[in-house]
């Protein structure tokens, strides 16, 4: 077990950044719009796609390799601009001070129209490009070979995590989200533009998604199936760190990583339900969640 | 249900030759799973072409009905129980996923409707030996795994420890408890050092690589498939994995063209359906389809596409000889199951002999992945093509039970790695 320790603590935040970016645009959409938006997962998708697309048209037509860095960021920054303003504008929008229930039945119908959308046009085979990690080579921590880039995605969760908080606590904008989020009819009231408020929210949320979705693509697959298995996730992370929490999606992201590694590494047959064991276990103690109160409401 | 019961006997007394004939075929169309079962469609579509071009079967065209497996087993037996309903549709070729083959089976026998399960692998299908509509002319988990393990020992013979990375469902356990099982039999001093079983349709294998160089296995055997396989290839390649283990790839042959996999991975295709086999490569058809399938998809067959391809002659040939049997007449569905029944069909790959438990006889190839000139692509070296029912216990007997009294002398009587040239 001593020698394993190293590459255990590694694996654990390895993967709960990955775990982080699927679930942390959908806690700020939530968190704004009081949407529980399950198309997240989708979107998380969509940005894997589009990533690999970039990438390997980088690939064939033999440019910079190191543009297919590039290529990641301005995939998710392509698909929030596309799909942020539309699907607000033209469904969400709907859902706005309605039950829960329509709000996931619309969601859900966004859902299936975009997993329907992704099979015409990339069809069923797997998708794969790792130019970003061949580029950043690899390491050997622990007695175990590591891509670099994996290491990398440790910090950009970190980066996401402060750059957030900077966000909403020291700009224009975020002070704007912050009024919107204590109160709406007051913030209507005072003058702030909230339709552009949240228009502006759901594209990040959908941008997050899509980095999420971009990122893994040089470690996972893209493939029909992935968006149903990252919403899912998404909303486990979720409750456990509190609706609406971006700390709490952070640190639950680390709990739901360390529960899946130590299931793998100890008691395999567990794999699958870890996360959700430890939603279970963080549940029963806290029902809101480790960041989440029944009444007050923090971002 | 009556409705049903009653369509689904008309065709026995109808023994008009209809305007076209109808075959069920259940695959995986969408889905992770799809990776595997977009080629199986894909050699359907190619063989029915080929067969309509000479005619149809007995001069009646034939046209597919596809069924998405993904929609999980409710929705597959419902359209099952739909298309048994019409009298046109004759044949089911049914299906992918085990668990599918396993909800058909009572089905098929109930409605006694003839079911060819183009990749029903697992051993638990037939056990009763009392199916007369459920046929599996394409293999089985028994001799599948048996061959792995036995191309394994005479390759590495030196192996002490063994990590395993299958699928979290019946195909991966099955086979995992049939591999271990074998190597008990055949070399007891093995020790399995790691067992993983990551969820169907994974994208990320990261974890379980870690895991799985940190126990310093001799071997890295896995049943993994479609984009499963794939993406466990593409992730652990870099990591060293290939380097530091010998890396079994039961379902490695699928990935050939798609994933550059280095030389010496012991792969094999469950079954015969090598296009590049010697037997293959002899039977004009053979290559014909081969280049067929590539003009049209964009790829060479793999695997899947092949076994479809045997199925759907195998379908032909009982036809053919119901047919034969009958004075010409169009056969009922009756006389189709029975002309299945013990039959030896000369494939694209190989022979398939059914025995009287409804089970099929099929050679299992294996070999290790190697560079050849004027390929792109690795192909399969060094390989061992093992009898049918020299890996098959007698109809009625317990496989597992079966595997676990071979003996290392058993492995002596097989054939070698590098013999099938």
């Amino acid at each position: 077990m001593s020698n394993t320790i190293i590459p255990l603590l590694l694996d654990s935040l390895a993967s709960a950044a990955l775990i982080f970016f699927a679930a942390v645009g959908l806690t700020l959409v939530f968190s704004v719009l009081r949407v529980l938006n399950v198309a997240h997962g989708s979107l998380y998708s969509i940005g894997g796609y589009a990533a690999a697309s970039a990438c390997l048209f980088i690939a064939s037509k033999q440019l910079n390799p190191y543009l297919s860095f590039v290529a990641l960021l301005f995939s998710a920054v392509f698909v929030a601009a596309i799909f942020g303003p539309l699907i607000e504008r033209s469904l969400i929008r709907w859902t706005y001070g309605k039950s829960e229930a329509v709000q996931i039945l619309i969601t859900f119908g966004i859902f299936l129209i975009l997993e329907d959308l992704q099979r015409m046009i990339f069809g069923v085979q797997s998708f794969y490009e790792d130019t970003p990690t061949r580029l950043l080579g690899t390491s050997k921590i622990g007695g175990v070979v590591y891509l670099n880039y994996q290491i990398l995605l440790i910090g950009l969760a970190l980066l996401v995590v402060i750059g957030l908080r900077l966000l909403i606590n020291h700009t224009r904008l975020g002070r704007l989200i912050t009024a919107v989020v204590t109160d709406r009819e007051m913030a209507q009231a005072i003058g702030i533009d909230t339709n552009r408020i949240f228009i502006l929210a759901f594209s990040l949320g959908v941008f997050l998604a899509a980095l999420g979705g971009a990122l893994a693509t040089p470690t996972s697959g893209i493939a029909p199936g992935l968006g149903a298995d990252t919403m899912v996730l998404a909303f486990a992370v979720a409750a456990i760190g509190g609706l609406g929490q971006i700390e709490g999606a952070a640190v639950a992201s680390l709990i739901v990583g360390v529960a899946r590694v130590l299931a793998i590494y100890l008691a395999p047959s567990l794999d699958a339900v870890a996360p959700y064991a430890a939603m279970l276990a963080v549940l029963l103690i806290r029902p809101y969640g480790l960041f989440g109160s029944v009444t007050a409401r923090r971002i | 249900m009556l409705a049903i019961s009653i369509a689904a006997a008309m065709p026995a007394a109808a023994q008009e030759k209809p305007s076209s004939l109808g075959l069920g075929i259940f695959t995986f169309t969408s889905g992770p799973a799809a990776a595997y079962g977009m080629p199986g469609k894909n050699a359907a579509d190619l063989m029915i072409d080929e067969i309509n071009a000479k005619g149809g079967i007995g001069g009646v065209p034939v046209s597919a009905i596809y069924v998405d497996e993904a929609q999980g087993a409710q929705g597959v037996i419902a359209e099952y129980r739909r298309l048994a309903g019409e009298a046109r549709n004759q044949v089911m070729v049914a299906a992918l996923s085990s668990a599918n083959c396993l909800a058909l089976a009572p089905i098929a026998e109930q409605l006694e409707v003839p079911t060819v399960g183009w990749n029903c692998d697992t051993h638990q299908l037939l056990l009763d030996g009392k199916s007369k509509y459920m046929f599996r002319p394409s293999g089985n988990t028994v001799p599948e795994f048996v061959a792995y393990a036995a191309y394994l020992l005479e390759r590495k013979p030196d192996v002490k420890t063994v990590a395993i990375i299958n699928p979290d469902y019946a195909f991966g356990h099955d086979a995992a408890t049939i591999f271990k099982a074998a190597l008990k039999a055949l070399k007891p001093d093995i020790e399995v050092v790691a067992e993983l079983y990551p969820k169907l349709g994974s994208p990320n294998y990261q974890t379980e690589i870690s895991r799985l160089t940190t126990a310093h296995p001799d071997v890295v055997f896995s049943n993994l498939w479609g984009a499963d396989l794939e993406n466990f290839v593409r992730q652990a390649t870099p990591r060293g994995l290939f380097s530091s283990s010998q890396v079994v790839l039961a379902l490695g042959e699928t990935v050939l063209q798609r994933v550059p996999l280095p030389d010496g991975v012991i792969v094999g295709v469950l079954g015969d359906g090598w296009w590049m086999s010697p037997d293959a490569k002899a039977n004009v058809e053979t290559t014909k389809f081969a280049a067929a399938y590539k003009q049209r998809f964009g790829e060479y067959p793999v695997f899947p596409s092949i076994k479809m391809a045997n199925a759907l002659i195998y379908v032909k040939a009982a036809y053919q000889a119901a047919m034969q049997k009958n004075g010409g007449k169009w056969p009922t569905r009756a006389e189709i199951a029975e002309a299945m029944k013990g039959s030896s069909v000369a494939t694209l790959t190989g022979t398939t002999k059914t025995r009287a438990d409804n089970d099929g006889l099929v050679d299992q190839i294996v070999g290790v992945t190697m560079k050849t000139e004027g390929r792109s692509f690795p192909l399969i070296g060094e390989m061992a093509r093992y009898k049918g029912d020299s890996l098959m216990p007698a109809p009625g007997q317990d496989p597992i039970a079966w595997v676990s009294t071979l003996k290392p002398e058993f492995a002596k009587t097989l054939s070698k790695p590098g013999s099938y040239k």
